[in-house]
This record gives structure tokens, sequence and C-alpha cells, in this order.
């Protein structure tokens, strides 16, 4: 008996069409569809793509928790032994839409996942919570990338123990694993030294975490007369979080007037986060977004200023990249502005 | 300075009326080195016993607690002797002809506290992450005599290990060699003249100091108080620096690394073809912060001073000499001298957590001896050499650690030499 | 050079508490956790005291030896980024290590102290065995 596995694909490897048509409803085929043919092949019999999930990008982009919900109900009723998606090469919102679908299968169904896609493709964001395998930035990286993922998928399928990211494939996923290199470490140290010396590309088998530190500017010489901008990652919003930032991975932030507002109370404000007890922001949305301080410097003349307008977003899972974005927007408008300073809070 | 290594290949160790090498094969009166060992007043004050015991290869052996391991050598032409400043006269080393009976060591094991660590296996999955599983072991258990200072007792044990590799090294002093390889560096014009091409390049050799248990001396002198300086790396291939550091096993100096210093080894290797190599540049790693800063500013003023253009840092150790190793490595690096270090990884048991104590970006180029704290199972042995009754102490192995059927279940932790950080072995992580 | 004068030594060590009690400004807490000392010290930093000795000393690992001990400047002076980075990496990496629940005869104890004592006492060039010949002279 072979082991199954259902595959997810887009509309374009389904042969349905291109962006045209990448509106489509996910769809259930029976056996495979396409690129899984090259799984199959890779599998030799051990095993067989059972079913094909063919979704449109569009239509997941925009309606990913229907349409999330209904893939998970076609994988459950197929009790695979793998699912497996893409590879979505550097094709964006396909490649998102693989690492979301895998993620929500392994979160909810327990079934080991896989998928593969370009390096630098947004859905590698997910890289340290679901397996994905590199690939070449266009479906030229097919021939590449087949015997890899279903050489991995094997492995995972049998529940045999995961090697390091450089032996069987996958992109490092935080996690290392030991394994016996074909050189000593001091010959490996040298001809990496060499590689340097030579400005030769060279891979570093330890990076380094990424703090991604900012330099500080250079202190405000006199507050007295700065304008002085709030800004949260701790999700405070107008009651009703009229903007729908969400709970956790925020894909927006909002930007709110608080002209004349002395200070936030429980009435009128709130908290959109859902990493934290809300209790206590919500009781006094100052605590996160301290506008009442900043309303007594202003009135004591320790600051010039309190900007009229605050820049809200949610800091829970939200990630880098998307984070990085909006802070590049507001920050513009915010230069615009004259604001001299800002005081950004988290929770 | 020009150093010959003349190599004999011992292929067996064999207890015997008498004491020769003979056609590969080390016949060793135990009594004799007993005697010679028991010739210093230190070791006749603080050591017991010791008794010698065989270990080959292969065997369903296991050695622990180790303390040391060191290879046997005689200088047979040259000034200076085997471990100069401790065991021979203080002379400088790293000239002249040396003798090595190549393919074994002497093992110290035996308790020096009681958490005493290391562990060697001869056979079984432990062996593949120990490089002296590969070597025929001539091992010596010492104990202690009762009421003596832990630290008099290293210190003992140490000297008694040294004695034991100097009286067996004797023995190959009028063998002929199977092996004579040279090895030369320059004078700094010298190599310039000779080397106008190539890159320059020094080993930034970082050593255990940080007090009791922790040491490494240099030609008799405790690391920790000593200023970073430079060494011939011919002197660290003659046993200028021997260890004393007797915690954290799996990435610990034993004396037989400092003697095979493998950055020493693969840079010779690479001397004179693609790079120029210097020097080695010695460092430590104090508890003290303003010490750190002292050592690190001057291994990197020293790698400005030498003109190099790249560098390789190994460190020891856990914890404490991350921040030497960064400190070292950020500085030389602005400098304007390209660096790799070398280090090994405490990756939690799940291995997420992250490796290092300290970090920097301009450490971008990292060789690793893999995550310690990755766990194994070692099954019994038939034999043990030295005694289990520390195996649950020492680092790495957890409550229980020892199971009723004499398997052990801990980390890397615990084997001798498993993740060490001058590159010594193949194991790595990613 | 040390300056013995400003020394401020945290630590739930009763031996070096007994070695050094009288040459040095101790902070005492026996019943604290290694952890519990690593904040200790985090707090102090925070506070503007200098670090003097690094906090994670020594390669017996922070799961296996129950006792720290770790030396600060008797007064704050400036808060310092980098110090308040090196001792909070520290008790990143201590975390890292499982704890456990295993009993330490008294023996092992004497030895941990022992060797935290010497450690700490080497940094600040302390004379490890003159401390020890004090006790020995009491018993």
């Amino acid at each position: 008996m072979s082991y199954r596995v259902v595959h997810y694909i887009n509309q374009f490897f389904a042969n349905i069409g291109g962006e045209e048509m990448a509106h489509v409803a996910p769809e259930l085929r029976e056996g495979f569809v396409g690129p899984g043919l090259a799984f199959n092949q890779a599998w030799k019999g051990e095993a067989e793509i059972v079913a094909t999930i063919v979704c449109g990008d569009s239509h997941f982009a925009e309606h990913e928790k229907e349409a999330k919900a209904q893939i998970l109900a076609w994988v459950k009723e197929k009790k695979p032994d793998l699912f497996i998606a893409g590879p979505a090469f550097n094709a964006g919102r396909y490649g998102y839409a693989c690492a979301n679908v895998a993620l929500a299968v392994k979160e909810e169904l327990g079934i080991p996942v896989l998928t593969g896609m370009y390096e630098e493709n947004p859905g590698a964001d997910l890289k340290d919570k679901i397996l994905i395998v590199p690939t070449a930035n266009s479906a030229a990286g097919m021939r590449k990338a087949a015997p890899v993922m279903a050489k991995l998928a094997l492995k995972l399928m049998k529940g045999e123990k995961l090697g390091a990211s450089c032996e069987d494939g996958y992109m490092p996923n935080g996690v290392r694993v030991n394994f016996f290199e074909k050189e000593r470490g001091s010959k490996r140290a040298v001809d990496m030294l060499l590689k340097k010396l030579a400005d030769k590309p060279f891979t570093t088998e330890y990076p380094m975490p990424s703090f991604d530190r900012v330099a500080p500017n250079p202190a405000v010489k006199d507050l007295s007369h700065a304008t002085v901008a709030l800004c949260t990652s701790g999700g405070i919003v107008p009651k009703g979080n009229p903007d729908h930032i969400e709970s956790s991975s925020a894909s927006h932030y909002g930007e709110y007037c608080i002209k004349g507002v002395e200070k936030l109370t429980a009435e009128t404000y709130e908290t959109a986060h859902g990493g934290y007890d809300p209790v206590y922001a919500n009781d006094d949305p100052n605590r996160v977004l301290p506008v009442d301080v900043m309303r007594e410097f202003e009135r004591e003349g320790r600051i010039g200023k309190l900007h009229d307008y605050f820049y809200t977003t949610v800091g829970n899972g939200t990630s880098v990249a998307n984070a990085k974005k909006f802070a590049a927007e507001y920050a513009q408008k915010l230069l615009q502005a004259g604001v001299n300073a800002v005081i950004m809070t988290s929770t | 300075m020009k150093l010959e290594l003349g190599f004999i290949e011992i292929k067996d160790i064999q207890f015997s009326n008498e004491c020769k090498v003979e056609n590969g094969t080390l016949f060793v009166d135990a009594e004799a080195v007993k005697t010679f060992v028991y010739e210093d007043d230190d070791v006749k004050a603080c050591v017991k016993s010791a008794s010698f015991d065989i270990a080959r290869p292969g065997e369903s052996v296991r050695i622990t607690p180790v303390k040391d391991v060191i290879e046997p050598r005689v200088k047979v032409e040259g000034p200076g002797g085997e471990f100069p400043g401790v065991i021979a006269k203080v002379d400088t080393v790293g000239s002249g002809r040396t003798h090595v009976l190549r393919g074994m060591a002497i093992v110290t094991a035996g308790k020096i506290v009681g958490f005493q660590e290391g562990i060697i296996d001869m056979t079984g999955p432990g062996a593949e992450y120990t490089p002296f599983s590969k070597l025929l072991n001539l091992v010596m258990v010492c104990e202690p005599v009762e009421g003596v200072h832990q630290h008099e007792y290293e210190h003992a044990v140490r000297i008694a290990g040294l004695r034991a590799a100097t009286f067996v090294g004797e023995l190959g002093r009028s063998v002929t060699p199977d092996e004579v390889k040279s090895f030369e560096t320059y004078g700094i014009k010298e190599g310039i003249e000779k080397f106008p091409e190539l890159p320059r390049v020094a080993y930034v050799h970082m050593l255990q100091s940080q007090g009791l248990l922790h040491d490494t001396y240099v030609y008799g002198v405790d690391a920790k108080r000593s200023l970073t300086t430079i060494l011939y790396p011919t002197e660290t291939m003659d046993g200028a620096i021997i260890s004393g550091n007797c915690v954290s096993a799996c990435d610990k100096n034993t004396t037989y690394h400092h003697q095979n210093n493998p950055v020493v080894a693969d840079l010779f290797e690479q001397h004179g073809k693609t790079l120029n190599y210097v020097c080695n540049i010695i460092t430590n790693e104090n508890v003290y912060l303003a010490d750190k800063q002292r050592s690190s500013d001057w291994s990197a003023k020293l790698c400005r001073l030498l003109d190099l253009d790249g560098v390789i840092v190994s460190q020891e150790g856990f914890g404490n000499p991350d921040t030497d190793l960064i400190m070292n490595t950020k500085k030389i690096e602005q400098m304007g001298v390209k660096t790799t270090i070398i280090t090994d990884e405490y990756a939690g048991q799940d291995g997420k957590s992250q490796s290092l104590a300290d970090a920097d970006p301009l450490a971008d180029a990292v060789v690793t001896g893999g995550n310690a704290n990755e766990v194994i199972v070692l099954p019994p042995m038939e034999k043990v050499i030295g005694t289990l009754d520390y195996v649950d102490k020492i680092a790495g192995g957890h409550a229980g650690s020892l199971r009723p059927d004499g398997s052990i279940e801990a980390e890397l932790q615990v084997i001798t030499g498993a993740t060490n950080e001058m590159g010594f072995n193949r194991l790595s992580a990613r | 050079m040390k300056n013995a004068r400003d020394f401020l030594i945290v630590t739930n060590n009763p031996l070096l508490a007994q070695c050094m009690g009288d040459c040095y400004e101790l902070s005492f807490f026996p019943d604290c956790s290694y952890r519990e000392i690593l904040v200790k010290v985090r707090d102090l930093v925070y506070a503007g005291h200098i670090l003097y000795t690094h906090p994670l000393s020594g390669s017996v690992k922070p799961n296996e030896t129950p006792y720290k001990s770790i030396a600060v400047s008797k007064a704050p002076h400036t808060f310092s980024a980098e110090q308040a980075g090196i001792i909070a990496e520290c008790i990143l990496a201590a975390d890292k290590f499982p704890p456990r629940t295993r009993a330490l005869g008294e023996a092992v104890k004497r030895d941990f102290q022992l060797i935290d004592y010497t450690l700490l006492a080497g940094a600040l060039e302390f004379d490890a065995a003159a401390g020890l010949s004090k006790i020995k002279n009491h018993e």
C-alpha cells in the first residue's frame, strides 16, 4: 500500500488560465493534475497523489477564510499521509496561499505538510512554521525541485528523523540539527576565510541572529518647541475598530485624529490586539497610548505640541516585512507634517 | 622557525616487563611509568593511587570521567623539551625535531570534583563523536589522597598525565619515524619577500582562563595572567600549551588538541600556496570584563600591527567565552582584517534557542562544531575504565541519565571533544 | 587596576560569603536560585551599577550548579545599554538549559561552591587559598 498525498496547486498550474482566471473558486479533482506527475514519478509507487485541490490565487487572497475552510474539509475527508503545496516558485500570491494552506492543514488537522518556493517569495515568511523547500524563481526549476521535495515528503510520511536543513534541502527553519560534514571544522574555516579574502561568496554555518537594530537619532535639542507624535503596536483604535485592524498578523495600520482629545477613555477607544489580556488597555487606553500624559506635558510646556494624528497597528505575529512597510509609509506622513519626535509604544 | 615532526605509527599497545617501541607496538611496563610519574613531589603528596589500563578502538570500553588526553612525544634535536615550563625547562620550543607516537594517547581519568566530566566510548554511537575513540589509549586512573584540596589535586593529576606522556614519548627517541614532515613560518619581512602575492593570515587562538578547573598554561604561565601575545605556530605544535581545563567535556581543548591543533595543521597545509601563515596570536577568556576588553583590544591591535589580511578565531567553552569571541571578532573586523570563527552551539535540546550568549553582525563567517545540547543514548559497554559514579552529575547528563542497564541518556556535552571549537571534528549543525 | 573598595558581590554562595565576606561588600541571598541572582544583577545594571565580572563565568552549566556570584560596582553610575545587553543575553542563555530536579549531595554542593568562589576570587585577584584557610582556622 502506498502513502496517500493531497496536492494543492493554483489555476495556472492546473492549466485553467493565467491572471484572467485567478478568480476561480477551489475545486477538488481526483488523482494528480499538472506538476503532480513529477512527484508521482519520483515516488515510484511508494506514495501517490490521491487528490488535487485547485484554487485561483485572487480567490484565495480575497476569500481566504472561506477558501481555507473548504480546503481543510476536503483534506480531512481524503485522510492523506501528507499535504503538499506548490511549488510556487516566485509567484507571490500563490506562495502565500501554499504556505498558509499548508500551515492550516498542519495546525488544524495535524497532517505533515510540505511546500516549495523561491526564497524571496512572501510565502517564505512562514519557513519557521512549515517546511519549505527553496526553488528557483521560475517554473523552469521544477525539474530540480521535484526530486528534493519528493524525497523529503517520503521522509515525513515515514516519520523519519529530519536531517539538517542543508542535508534534506529545506529552508533553515530556526531549528539547529547536527550532522557530519565531509571536512573537519578547521578545514572548513580555512576554506571559508580564503573565500572571504578573495571576495567570493561564502555561506556561514551559523547566521548571527538578525537584530535589525536601529541606531537612535541624535537627541531632540529643544523639546519645548518640538511636535511629538504617538505611535503604537499595541493596537489602540477608536471604539469599534473602524478599519478592522486584525487582532494578529495585521495587514494594515490605522491613522486617527486626536485633535482636541484630552485623554483616551474606555467609551471612545479600545485595543484590537489579540496577543495580551486587553482588560487593562480597554479600561484605560492611555496605558498603552499615553495621550493623557502627553497633554499634561503640552500644558506644562515640556513639549511643544502633541501631533494631531496617531498611527497604530497590532504587533501580534505581524510580519517584519509588513511592519517595515507600514512604518516607512507613515514616517513620510510624519515628516511632511513637521513632526520632530515620535514615541513608539509596544506591549 | 622550523620544526620537523617524525611520526612513529603506533598500531598496538601491550603491557610488558620492558618498555620499548618495536615494529609499531608500544610495550610498556605500567610499574615503570608509575615510578616515573611519582618522582614528582606534588604527585606523591596528592595522588593516592594510579592504575593503568589499555583501551583500543572498537573495544566495548567506556572511559570516564576523563580529565586530559595527551600525545606522547620526545624532543630529539634542537632546544627545549616536552611541555616546557612544566615538565621540561622553560626553553623556547618549536624548532629542531620532535618524535611523535602517532595513533595513541595517554588519557588521565578519575574524579577531581563531584561533578567530574567526560566520556570516551571506544565503540558504538558515542565513538562517532569523540576523536579519541580512534586512538589506542593508555589510561591512567588516579585517586586522590583524602583531604587534598581540589586545586592541588587537579594540578597533581595534570602533572601526572604529562609525566606519563613524557615517559612514553621518550621510548620513541631512537626509533626511525615512519614519516617526517617539516613546518616553517618566517619572520615578517622574510615572509613578505617570499610570498608577496599571498594574503597574510594568522590564527587567533583563545585559551580558556577563567580559574580553577578552567585554566590553560603557556610555557607554564597561567593564561589568565598573560596579555595577548604571539607564538610561532610550531611552538603550539611542540607542546608549549597545555590544558588544565576539566569542565565542559565536549568543547574543552585537551592537551592533545593543543599538540595537534587542527587550525594550525590546516593553515600549514595552505601555507605558501594560497596564504602566508604568519603566526598564532594567543589571547585569554577571563571573567573580569575589563580583562576581556584589554585582551580583545590587544588581539585587534596585534592583527593590525602584523598587517594581517585575515584570521581564524577559535574559542573554548560555553557562555563567558562567547563574549570574548564576539569582542575579538568585532574589533578585528573593525581593523579591516577579515575573520572566520569556529565555535559550537548551545541551541537547547530542541535546537530552537539562540546558539551563542553573544552575537554581532560582523561575525558573518562562522564554522560550527554542532549543538552540544543534542540528546544521545550511549548503550552500555562491557567494561568501564574509571567509574560511572559521576555520570548523572556531568554536564548535560540529566537526572536518571544512567539507566539501570548501564546505558546513558545525555546531551552531547558529556562526550570528550564532541563539539570541539578548534574544528577538530566533522560534526556540524544547520 | 582593580578597585576592591568599589566591588559589590551579589551571590548565593555560602562558601564565598564566608571567605570573602569581611573583605568585600556582599549582597548575600542564600535562598536565591542561579537565575534569581542573574535577575538581581540585571536590575542593578538597569539602575546604573557597573558589571565587573561576566555573569556566565565558568563552563559549569547554569542547570548544573546552583551557585552564582557576580561583582558589580557599589554605587550606580550611568546606565550602559551594552552591559544591559550582556546580562540580558546571559539570562536567555541560562534559560536554554532545562531545570533539573536532582538533589545534590553535600560534597557536590561544596565542589560547586568552591568553583564559583575560586572563579570570582580569580577575577577580583583575591587570594582564594587564603580565604579558605581563614575558615579552616575558625573550624
